[in-house]
């Protein structure tokens, strides 16, 4: 028989990609030149364009680049504006990509998509949002983290020194239940239109799942909520930095029966957070010794109620939100960008 | 068999370093804040060193808006006009 030149078995090239160091540690989708070019193509952009910089770092993302680690991370060609926009908004300077991206504390980048986007992509809003199973979800948030580690150079150990790290830095992208919302979607309380497309960025060291079976009114679960937000081992306590909380189940539900606007959430929870200061002297969260004024000397965890971001996602059973301390302080803001579809 | 390279190095930044002082005695010290906790409890600690060990004077001192954005490029002009020695922390 003649011998061919065929291409390499899937395998090898998957264990090729190991052995450079450019997977994030689970297989990558081998490129060839026509996925990377209908990739590219479908980012509405030449392969130099700079999507966006990061000074301090001598970081510049070219759309090229961001094509083949979209296609590595296995996104359709559909979900590349989304994967630009993401991108984009990392390169925000309010962002401060350096800090998040480095820091010991490990931060995933939640990716919150909202606008008709999301439905057409079929972003999945509803049961497991958060979890496994679609692969939008899996592989936009992924194809950001894999141009993290191989375009913006942050990798683990390196300019990534994650004490722990969580699952998060996989993929942590999903889409608001905008149909069925107890408020206004998300995307238009920063300035965009229902009907505009939108992915915010947001970083955030962990997530809580909140548990309430009983609360019929929104108090005791808002107390609850409060209770995660301001524990004495949150990151939140760090100064005046941003929070996410996820409502969903019955949860939504309580919040839209009994007509509790976003506003009226945030405020409660601003001042349900503020802890007392002899409480954080005792946990060492503040430095110094407990004056007898410190009893009842308050600390707020927020600055302003819209620090707090609310959305809504996940299944419509089940009494369970969440929570998603954000990183650092006051320095890094969570980023809406629009998604500019070719 | 062909791999599509993801990666991109880091952009090259021409730089050229300043030279290092052949002592320390009589200079002029800047001292960089980076805002990390004890940051500045660190600085000030060190300064009072340098001056009682080698006479260095503290002449500008500058907090950065956090540890992840660079220093202001005016507070780069100013530490260059007006010290020898620039000494920046914290890290963690």
């Amino acid at each position: 028989m003649p011998e061919t030149s065929a291409a390499p078995e899937p395998h090898v090239l998957i264990e090729a990609y190991y052995d450079a160091g450019w997977t994030d540690g689970l297989p990558v989708v081998p490129p060839t030149e026509a996925s990377v070019a209908t990739m590219l193509s479908a980012t509405g952009l030449k392969g130099h364009e700079v999507l966006g910089e990061i000074p301090g770092r001598n970081t510049v993302v070219i759309a090229d680049k961001v094509a083949i680690n979209a296609v590595l991370a296995g996104c359709r060609p559909e979900y590349a504006p989304v994967v630009v926009a993401a991108l984009r908004a990392l390169c925000r300077p309010e962002f401060a990509y350096h800090g998040p991206a480095s820091s010991t504390g490990g931060s995933a980048m939640v990716l919150i998509v909202n606008g008709p986007i999301a439905r057409r992509l079929e972003i999945n809003s509803g049961n497991n949002a958060l979890g496994q199973g679609h692969r939008p979800n899996a592989t936009i948030g992924r194809a950001v983290r894999l141009s993290m580690m191989n375009v913006m150079n942050t990798r683990p150990g390196f300019l990534d020194r994650a004490t722990l790290g969580n699952p998060g830095k996989y993929s942590l992208c999903f889409a608001e239940h905008e149909l069925d919302h107890p408020w206004e979607p998300f995307h238009t309380t920063r300035g965009f239109a229902a009907e505009d497309s939108t992915v915010t960025v947001y970083a955030s060291n962990s997530l809580y799942q909140v548990y309430n079976q009983l609360a019929a009114t929104p108090e005791p679960l808002l107390t609850c909520i409060a209770d995660t937000l301001g524990n004495l081992g949150s990151p939140n306590l760090k100064g005046f930095n941003e929070s996410l909380v996820i409502f969903a189940g019955e949860h939504t539900e309580i919040m839209k029966s009994n007509g509790w606007g976003r506003r009226r959430v945030q405020e409660f929870l601003v001042e349900h957070t503020r802890r007392r200061v002899a409480d954080l002297k005792r946990a060492a969260r503040l430095p110094g010794p407990i004056a007898e004024t410190d009893e009842t000397t308050w600390r707020y965890v927020f600055e302003a109620p819209e620090d707090i971001l609310i959305v809504c996602a996940g299944g419509r059973a089940g009494s369970w939100s969440a929570c998603l301390p954000g990183w650092g302080k006051k320095w890094t803001r969570s980023v809406t960008e629009r998604i500019v579809e070719g | 068999m062909k791999l599509f390279d993801p990666t991109m190095p880091p952009a090259a930044r021409a730089m050229a370093l300043a030279p290092r002082p052949a002592g320390l005695a009589g200079l002029r010290l800047g001292l960089v804040d980076n805002t990390k906790f004890n940051s500045d409890t660190l600085l000030r600690k060190l300064a009072e060193r340098l001056e009682r060990r080698h006479g260095t004077r503290v002449t500008v001192t500058r907090r950065k808006r956090s540890p992840s954005h660079e220093i202001d490029e005016n507070d780069i002009k100013t530490l260059r006009s007006q010290a020898d020695l620039v000494v920046s922390g914290i890290g963690d």
